[in-house]
């Protein structure tokens, strides 16, 4: 079975009388070790899925399976455990917290698994830091570090819990474009490592770094491709 | 779960310490709140321990004949107007009664005391029976009691009160000492240990104890009191003052439908007394002390939603990262435990502080631990209930909505 499973998807809200469908019957597989870009231009429901696919949210119909497990019909706690053993998050804002150190951040989804003791988990968050290039600032916090090293210590955090697949959303967006090009060849490295990496993004030389890409338009896929990397 | 209370624990703690000034404020409404219902239950306890002091004095299975009621609000005229007690009753009632097991009697009136160029005055002069210490608590710490035949005789021998003494004899031991009470002489056979007071009533120190006779002799003319203490079996004082009031009405030829000229009291009439004073006091303080918490924990609930507000993106990132929404409620609850448990241990320390102050200058009123167990519990339980509907909004966050909140 596929790493991430989806089939005939649908999230569909109510606003008042009308129904929005942000999701019109979505149907993609992922593989473990891919390298997948969601692209869509706003509104197209690529949030949604995105959503979707982090276990923040739970579809309106469908099937969901990730990683063999159905999430499709789970609870906000259910979720909140394969969030927690399953996913590594980078957001466009980073979203550390502000009063915490980087080790301290990093450590953060080991402590929410609740089965790692301390000095396992500090091991384990440094060891994480020092994969991103940042076994010098475990001490730090977010603002006596730059946007890029912030967005490390974030992709630090979301690979510390040995994830079944980095979810980044605009991971570069809040980054100037030699910034981004660090850390896309980060997500690149990681790929070669054998991570799973979904990358949501609208610029296509981001998206170009992934081997595929999955064009999201009016809450339907309307295109599943290889790039040229993943033709090559 | 413990690993989560431990790091719930942490993040309070630095969440506490970034806003100082905020916890501080926050924390001072439960210390306020915590000083008022310690101390109100420290300041309960030591008056009861007083009371209780000095009704040993009186004795349980006490019942004493008097003109004057302790307690009643019947007409003063009438009272006045009663026939004085006669205290050769004593012996008929002893043999009358079927319960009496003693009975004394006793009168007493204000009088100055000399000794050389040392004076008391208005000193209250005991006139008691030899039997008395057994219907009364009478430590002797010096010397002795008087005896039966003293008492007959009308021997002219006292005994102080420990502050009489004190005034008449700054150093050295007043036994064996001629005192004058008024332009008679008398010998003093023995001091009375300290009693202490309560509201400034029946205290023994400031007394003077001589034979019943010898009082008899002294002082002439209608004044003063005079009561006739009759001892029965504790648990039988109800049937007992019953018979007694027949007896006495007997004795002072009352016809049936005549109304009692004279008074049965008992230690009763004070401890009702004084336990409606107690309720009305304690029961005020617990109202004003609960809404003294009821404001605090408002106002921890209030900053609490605040605080949860404020971290809504937080809250976002730690969901997204697998908190639970019982883990996020945890550390909310505890954030304000935390608050009001530390306000509750400040108000503690300040309020033992004060009742030690109290102990040290007004009446035994000692912090017990009993006491400080519920202040604890108290505060912390005002965070649990004060935290909770904060704890809740934060735990059922959207995360998608929290981490995209501005």
């Amino acid at each position: 079975m596929s790493l991430i499973q989806v089939k005939d998807l649908y999230k569909i809200y109510q606003m008042g009388n009308t129904e929005v469908r942000a999701l019109d019957g979505v149907s993609v597989s992922i593989e473990k070790n891919e390298y997948v870009s969601i692209m869509g231009p706003s509104g197209s429901g690529k949030s949604t899925l995105m959503n979707l696919i982090g276990c923040l949210d739970t579809p309106t119909s469908g099937e969901f399976f990730m990683d063999g497990i159905d999430v499709a019909t789970m609870g906000d706690d259910e979720l909140a455990h394969i969030r927690n053993k399953k996913i590594g998050f980078v957001f466009q804002t980073f979203n550390l917290l502000p009063k915490s150190t980087s080790l301290r951040n990093v450590e953060l989804p080991l402590i929410y698994n609740g089965e790692i003791k301390a000095h396992e988990r500090r091991d384990m968050a440094i060891s994480a830091l020092t994969r991103v290039n940042l076994g010098d600032r475990v001490s730090h916090k977010p603002n006596e570090l730059s946007g890029g090293q912030r967005q490390r210590v974030a992709v630090a955090r979301a690979l510390v819990n040995n994830p079944a697949i980095i979810l980044a959303d605009e991971p570069t967006g809040n980054l100037d474009s030699k910034t981004g090009e660090e850390i896309m060849a980060l997500f690149d490295e990681l790929h070669k490592q054998g991570n799973t990496i979904i990358l949501v993004t609208h610029e296509e030389h981001i998206a170009a770094h992934a081997s595929r890409v999955v064009r999201l338009l009016d809450g339907k896929i309307a295109v599943d491709e290889l790039t040229k990397r993943g033709k090559s | 779960m413990k690993s989560f209370f431990w790091e719930n624990l942490r993040i309070a703690l630095a969440e506490l310490w970034s806003h100082k000034t905020r916890s501080i404020l926050t924390g001072t409404g439960i210390v306020i709140g915590i000083i008022a219902v310690s101390l109100m239950s420290t300041l309960i306890n030591g008056v009861d321990g007083l009371f209780e002091d000095s009704m040993k004095f009186l004795g349980r299975g006490n019942l004493y004949v008097e003109k004057w009621p302790w307690f009643g609000d019947e007409d003063w005229w009438t009272l006045r107007n009663r026939p004085r007690i006669e205290l050769d009753m004593a012996d008929e009632i002893k043999e009358r009664s079927q319960y009496a097991m003693v009975v004394a009697a006793e009168r007493g009136r204000s009088a100055n005391l000399s000794y050389k160029e040392l004076s008391a005055e208005n000193i209250y002069i005991h006139g008691v029976t030899a039997n008395y210490p057994e219907v009364s608590t009478v430590d002797v710490e010096y010397g002795r009691f008087f005896t039966e035949s003293e008492d007959r005789t009308g021997a002219q021998v006292v005994l102080l009160g420990s502050e009489v003494a004190k005034t008449l004899f700054p150093q050295g031991n007043p036994v064996d000492k001629m005192i004058f009470a008024g332009s008679k002489r008398f010998r003093v056979i023995g001091v009375l240990a300290e009693m202490g007071k309560f509201m400034g009533a029946f205290s023994n120190d400031t007394q003077v104890i001589i034979p019943l006779a010898t009082f008899n002799k002294i002082f002439h003319g209608p004044w003063g009191r005079r009561s006739i203490t009759v001892k029965v079996p504790e648990h039988l004082v109800d049937d007992a003052k019953e018979e007694l009031r027949g007896v006495v009405r007997v004795l002072r030829g009352l016809k049936p439908g005549e109304k009692d000229n004279f008074a049965i009291n008992q230690q009763n009439a004070f401890r009702q007394s004084y336990q409606g004073i107690k309720m009305a006091i304690g029961g005020t303080g617990m109202i004003i002390t609960a809404l003294s918490l009821l404001v605090g924990g408002i106002g921890i609930a209030n900053i609490m939603f605040v605080s949860v507000k404020e971290r809504t993106r937080e809250i976002g990132v730690r969901k997204a990262l697998g908190a639970t929404r019982s883990q996020i409620q945890g550390q909310f609850l505890i954030e304000a435990m935390l608050i009001t448990a530390s306000g509750g241990l400040v108000g503690l320390i300040i309020s033992t502080l004060i009742s030690m102050g109290i102990s040290k200058f007004l009446f035994p009123a000692n912090m017990s631990f009993g006491v400080a167990f519920m202040a604890i519990a108290l505060s912390a339980g005002v965070g649990l209930f004060a935290g909770l509907a904060p704890a809740r909004k934060g735990a059922k966050l959207d995360p998608i909505e929290a981490l995209r909140y501005e």
